[in-house]
This record gives structure tokens, sequence and C-alpha cells, in this order.
């Protein structure tokens, strides 16, 4: 446990080294610093860190949970995000895609607004952002920018009115589908049966565009991708996705989807979770599926049959991370990330990657546990010879960068209407 | 044939409808009257307008031949502030009434973005004024019924957040957390989560209205809210015994807490005769609309139209009293002898009610300046009846919100 005085020291020598005065680490001990060398410090703690996909909005449900106080379980909280240097933040809204129709809204409402409680509860700390500039400007003022994406489309209900609700209420993106088929777009992870997007899925996506609400294709089948990436007029991303090439996962990007991706300006933004990052892990869990089968009993156990899915995706986790300590399952080092970033950036561009975690949603890397950790991504990228620039693109200027293009389509669409 | 019709309208309208607009005495009380209504702002807290807009025959940009609301009606008639009710039958409830309830928020707010060059959205106070500074039509909304928060404390805050300025308590029937005056009670009042969704909507300065509500949630409001409430649409029990009017010792209370009284123009709540035949003939408001509902469906313009055809034509086969638009002065009059000019302003319930003649639609409002200014009310006063006590009261709501907020 580091004491204030270190702290102080440590901030003090950002200010002086990099001539400006930006937040860095607030609380505590950190494998960050010791890791990770002064140049990429410097570098990391003076970018726009922009991480676009986070799960932790279920843990907001719990009127108990405090965003404000470090946690012992999970990797996102204020305290953490400073320590690693996070700035801002898509957190996720989510339910289950079996849920639909008006439960499905109201529980995303209920989401939409844990969200806003811990922004008013926490207005020193964070800023609710739904601009780019709004972003930078939560930087300025040392301030996490807190932002919303809607992963899912079922929680629309088929109904425009309420995706104009959402991007009301400062939602900035939306996955147009979960792990099930919705009611107008196939997902990569269920058996397809409306080739893609329906009619109104194109309506949908149509609407998103005027709205200024970014289209994720995270989750959708490639039918689906490629139908939106004809239909939409602003560039697109995909907020928590790695490349198929490394991992053969449904859930990740072929070499041809992230250049078709690019060609339209869009961002692939790499998803952390184990099983998307590394083939042999992918291929443990497929060889024997009693293994999964027994880390969900073993998850239900511990968080009771009236599952809080922050519950299960927390103890998800940590139990697949006791069948790697026997075993069962391989280790995954968080090194595989920055191999994906760099073929992603190899075949895309380096206009084209970004940070899309899944914190608190997924099974985490050894060595990337939490948001304390990201310095050491700013330290690997520098290391195989990234240079400043790129490493701050991928940080978070790339997603920024989307976020302008797709206000400025937003404007011209509503001016034309 | 047609241009004859058209003739025998205009004659009709120059030889008998001008004189019955503008009583023409000499005495310029006419031409003062309309210099101050049309420099004031004119704010109505309730207007069922919102159900109109699912309609494709309705536009609220052109003049309309039916219905009470539209731009160039308002236009006529000076009403530069309106809040449009978000509303839905009190008995859809759950997950089904919030998103009924969003796809109205977002018909408003539809309407106002393809109309922004006639109307402003407002949350404030100061907004309505800037609104009328800059010449446009400020648009705020209501939630009238308690039962379009699913039972969901976070969805008032989701409605506070989409811009909705004040709930209704209930509607006509009772909700899970408080009693209408038209059912059964069955809560005693508010029940304690409805008491802790009173503090919520005073922490988002999403105004109380205890319209609808029973006497006893009433005063169970009262006590609880920390800011000012109001009546967004009932007139006085004194003058016509209705349940949906307020008795006198329930407009002091409100009064005596900063609260507004927004008179309500339906026939049956204003005019005890009226109210009276029309229980005798249909049962009672309740009952006529639970009867068109069956006929319309989910289809709530038509009830409106059903409605408004019904009256009509009771009172041409003499089932109905004629009522006249000057009861609604008498109601202004008698709340205003009663707890003095801070406390009552307008609440039409245009589009919602059966309008009494003379005060069809919104061009009508000049009498109602014009009325109180031969009663002989102060211009001030007649400003504040017009528009301005409700907006003090919305600055109360957004104090005490920020007051809760920083604590």
């Amino acid at each position: 446990m580091k004491n204030i005085v270190s702290i102080t020291t440590m901030r003090a020598a950002v200010c002086v080294l990099g001539g400006l005065a930006v937040a860095t680490s607030l609380a505590g001990d950190s494998i960050s610093e010791k890791a990770v060398s002064e140049k990429a410090k410097k570098l990391h703690f003076s970018s726009i860190i922009v991480d676009t996909h986070d799960d932790t909005t279920q843990l907001l449900l719990d009127p108990k949970f405090d965003l404000g106080v470090r946690q012992n379980a999970g990797s996102i909280d204020i305290p953490r995000m400073r320590e690693g240097g996070l700035g801002a933040i898509f957190l996720s809204i989510w339910i289950p895609s079996k849920v639909t129709g008006p439960t499905a809204v109201q529980k995303a409402l209920d989401q939409i607004d844990a969200v806003r409680e811990q922004v008013r509860r926490h207005q020193k700390e964070l800023m609710l952002a739904t601009t780019a500039d709004q972003v930078r400007q939560a930087h300025k003022d040392e301030r996490i920018a807190a932002l919303m994406g809607v992963e899912g489309g079922h929680m629309i209900a088929s109904d425009l009115g309420v995706l104009r609700t959402y991007a009301a209420l400062g939602v900035r993106y939306m996955t147009l589908t979960h792990s099930g088929n919705d009611e107008w777009a196939d997902s990569s992870t269920d058996k397809a049966v409306h080739n893609g997007l329906t009619d109104f899925g194109k309506d949908v996506v149509r609407e998103m565009n005027r709205l200024g609400v970014i289209v994720d294709i995270s989750h959708v089948s490639d039918k689906t991708f490629y139908d939106a990436l004809e239909t939409s007029k602003a560039p697109l991303f995909a907020s928590h996705s790695s490349c198929r090439a490394i991992c053969d996962a449904p859930r990740n990007m072929t070499d041809q989807m992230m250049k078709d991706l690019a060609a339209k300006g869009g961002v692939v933004q790499i998803n952390y979770h184990v099983g998307f990052l590394s083939q042999e892990f992918r291929n443990a869990e497929k060889a024997d599926p009693k293994i999964n089968e027994a880390i969900a009993q073993e998850v239900t156990k511990r968080c009771g049959s009236d599952a809080n899915e922050g519950c299960m995706l927390i103890e998800g986790d940590r139990v697949t991370r006791e069948y790697v300590a026997k075993g069962v399952l391989p280790r995954v080092d968080y090194t595989k990330i920055i191999e994906h970033m760099d073929h992603a950036v190899k075949v895309a561009g380096i206009d084209h990657v970004g940070l899309g975690s899944d914190f608190d949603g997924a099974n985490m890397p050894y060595g990337m546990e939490d948001a304390t950790m990201l310095p050491k991504i700013t330290e690997a990228l520098l290391n195989k010879g990234y240079s400043e620039g790129d490493v701050r693109k991928i940080l978070g200027e790339n997603t920024l960068r989307l976020m302008t293009d797709v206000e400025r389509v937003s404007r011209e669409l509503n001016l034309t209407k | 044939m047609r241009r004859f019709r058209a003739c025998l309208w205009f004659c009709f309208v120059v030889l008998v409808g001008s004189p019955l607009v503008a009583p023409a005495r000499g005495d310029g009380i006419a031409e003062r009257a309309k210099k101050l209504h049309f420099s004031s702002i004119v704010l109505d807290t309730h207007d069922d307008t919102t159900q109109r807009f699912f309609s494709t025959d309705f536009d609220i940009a052109k003049r309309n031949a039916d219905g009470s609301i539209d731009i160039p009606r308002m236009r006529e008639g000076g009403m530069n502030a309106i809040f449009f009710s978000i509303w839905i039958d009190g008995r859809i409830m759950g997950p089904p009434a919030v998103q009924k309830a969003l796809d109205q928020i977002d018909a408003v707010r539809e309407n106002v973005r393809r109309n922004s060059k006639d109307m402003a959205f407002c949350r404030t106070a100061d907004d309505v004024r800037r609104a009328h500074a800059q010449g446009k039509i400020a648009a705020l909304m209501g939630v009238e019924g308690g039962h379009m928060i699913g039972n969901d404390i976070r969805v008032v805050r989701i409605f506070g957040d989409l811009g909705v300025r004040y709930m209704t308590l209930s509607h006509f029937y009772n909700d899970e957390w408080a009693d209408s005056s038209t059912d059964k009670p069955a809560h005693n009042g508010l029940t304690d989560y409805g008491k802790e969704i009173v503090r919520e909507m005073n922490r988002q300065g999403i105004m109380v209205d205890i319209s609808h509500v029973s006497d006893k949630t009433f005063y169970d409001a009262l006590e609880i809210s920390k800011a000012p409430l109001i009546a967004s649409h009932s007139s006085c029990r004194a003058l016509c015994n209705h349940v949906r009017d307020m008795s006198d010792d329930m407009i002091k209370a409100l009064a005596a807490k900063g609260g507004v009284i927004q008179i309500n123009y339906e026939m049956s709540f204003i005019d005890q005769a009226y109210k009276d035949a029309s229980d005798k003939l249909s049962g009672g408001v309740v009952a006529i609309f639970d009867r068109l509902k069956k006929e319309c469906g989910d289809n709530e313009d038509c009830i409106g139209k059903k409605m408004a055809e019904m009256q009509r034509q009771a009172v041409a086969e003499g089932k109905l009293p004629h009522v006249s638009w000057e009861r609604i002065i008498d109601h202004i009059d008698h709340a205003v002898k009663l707890v003095g000019s801070d406390h009552v302003g307008l609440g039409s319930d245009f589009d919602g009610a059966s309008m009494p003649e003379g005060m069809e639609d919104a061009s009508k409002l000049p009498k109602i300046t014009e009325a109180l200014m031969r009663k002989g009310y102060s211009d001030d006063d007649i400003r504040k009846i017009l528009g301005g006590n409700v907006l003090r009261v919305m600055e109360q709501n957004e104090k005490v919100s920020r007051e809760m907020q920083t604590q």
C-alpha cells in the first residue's frame, strides 16, 4: 500500500514531465506503476482513454453498490479507473435477449437511470457525456466521462419511439442484437431467421444515423453486419469484438469484415475476453462442454437461483479462473490483447482500432484483471514500436473521431429532413 | 351551391359571430384586454392533444376543423405555453403502461422538433420566458397518472430526465400507491411508496399534481411535498359538487403551501345543472368514458371526438343544459375570492373534455382576459392567472430540486 506522499510525488512528477496538469492515479498500490516505464506512463496519463464496453451497469442496480468506492470484485470503479487512467467509459445497458417487449424497455430504463444516478451522485468525479467534445471537456475537467450504449436491439421492443427515447436519455450506441436474434436482426450466435437486417431493421439503422447513435455491429451475424454497413450513412463500430483470424469465434471479425468496416471509417474495439482472444482457450471450452456447464452451475450456486446479473458476471470470471488454476482451462495472458490489436492495425489500419474491454462482463486474461492494468497496453504498444500518436489513436482518439463523424452525419440528416 | 353555403356561413360569422366574440361597448376595455392578453404569457397546464398526434389526419401545424388545439388557433388565442398531457387508461399498468407513456413523450418531442419554428421544448420557467421572448409557443409535458411509472421510482426519474414537469398522482382509477377521487379507496390516500415517489418528484423538480386524486391522497401529498403542488385541471366544488373539483378547504390548504388551482373548463366540473343532468343521463364522466372506450378501443382521439359529438347531440335534444363559457370566470373568481390572485390559473382540459359554449378552442382565450378585466381585476392579477402563478410554482419546484440535489 502506497502512502499519500508517494502518490503526491508521482502526480507532481507527471505534471513536471508532461507539462500538463493531468490527474493520474488518486489511490493506492498498482501493478501498472511497477511494470510500466516512465515514458509509457507519461503518454498514457496524458491521453484520453476510451473504453467502449463495460458491463458494470448490472452492479449499479444494487442501491448499495457505490462506484466511488474501491471494490474487491469486478474490474471497474472510480478509484481503479483513476489509477489506470481510464478517462471515458461506455456503460452497457444490457438485459438477456430472451426478455423482449415492454418488459425489456422498462428494465433498460432502470439501467439507464442507474447510470444517471451514479453520475448525479459523483458529480465531481463523473460527467455524463454524449458527444466527443463533452468527452474532451470531461478530460480537461479531470472528470471521467460516462457514456451509455444499449447492448441489443431487443430493448427497443420494435418501437422507434423507444429508440429516440434512449437517445434523448443519452444513449450513444446500440448493438443491433445481443446473443439471440431480435425482431429485426440476426445475431452471430443464433440461427439466422431474417437473412441479416429486415426492412424495419434498416429503418432502425437510418433512425440511429439521424439521432447520432452509433451503429454497433458486435454480436450481429456477418450478414447483419454487411446489411448495416450498406445501410448506414455514418461509420459503424464493433464496440467489443476481436479478430477471427487469431481466434475463430463468431463474435470476432474476419479480416475482410475489418477491412470493410475501416473503408467506411469504422473502428474495431478489441474485446479482452479470453474466449475471444485465445484459440487454445476456445478449443478447450469446446472440447469439453461440461466445463462451461459446471462453471454455470457453480455460479448459480454462489449467486442464488434468483440470479442477479451483476453477481453472475463477476462470479463467472472468478470461477473460470479457478478452473485455469486447476489446469482444466489454459491460462491466457494480457499480451494476447496486444496481439489482436496489432493484427487489426495491420489489416484495417492504425485509424481503425480501439479498446472495448468487456470488463465486468467477461473473463479477463491474466495481467488485465481490472482498469488499473491499462497502462500496460500503452507500454506494450510502445515496445512494439508504435509511435506515441498511434498509441493515442488506439487508446481513444479513433473512437472520438468516429463519434465526431457520427455527430456530423446526424446534423446533416436533421437539416435535410 | 357550394359558394352559396360559403356566403351564408360568412354572413353568419360577420353578423352574429363577431358581436359575441367582442362586445363593443365603447369603454376601451376590449382594446386594453386584447393588448394585455397578447403581451402576457398564457400558460395552460392541461391539454390532451397528445392523443391526436397518433392520428394520421391530425397536423398540429394546420388549422383543424375539430378539437381545440393547433398552432394556428393557439396563435390566434394568444396561448403561448402548453402542457401536453401524457395519458393512457389507468387500467393499463406495469411495463406496457411505461412503454405507451414513452411513445407519447416521444410524440410530443417529435412534433415540437418538426415545428421548431413555432414551438420550443421547455423544462423550466426560464425556458418558457425565453420561448415567449422568441415568439415561440412553449411546449411542456405532464404525466397524467402515476400508473404510468410501472410502480418503479426509477421511471419517475426517467420521465423527469425526458422533460416531464408534473405528474398527476392518479387518474380515474387507483394506482399501486395512490387513491383516486373516482375509485373506491384502497390505500387510505398515499402508501409509503407513494410518499417516497412524492419526495423523489420534489428532488427531480417534477411538480406534484393533485387533480384526480382522492381528498385523502391530496392531504397526504400536501403534507409530504417539500415544494408547492398544483391541481393541473380542477375547478371549485363549492360551485359544482363534483369529486374531481376541490372543496374550499382544499383550495385554502393548497394555497397556504404556495400552490395553484388551475381551473378546468369541463362542463360537468363547472356547472351543477349540467353535472346533475349528465349523471342522470349517462352515469357521469367515468361511465361515459368507459362506454366510449369499448367502442373506440385504444384510439383515444376517437373517444374524444365521440364524446364531443354525444354532448352536442344531448344538448341539441334538450337532454343536457347549455353551459356558457362564463362559468369558467365564476370558478376563477370564486377561487380568487377564497385564496387571492396568487393561487389560480388555467387548466382547460382542451381536447380531453366537453367545452362550454363560447370556449370551444384556444382561439377563444382572450375572452377570459376581457371578462376578468370587466370584473375589475388589475392587469397584474390577470397576468398571474394567465400564467404567472404557474411559472412561480415551477420556479419554486426548481429551487427545491436544486436544494435537495446538493444535499
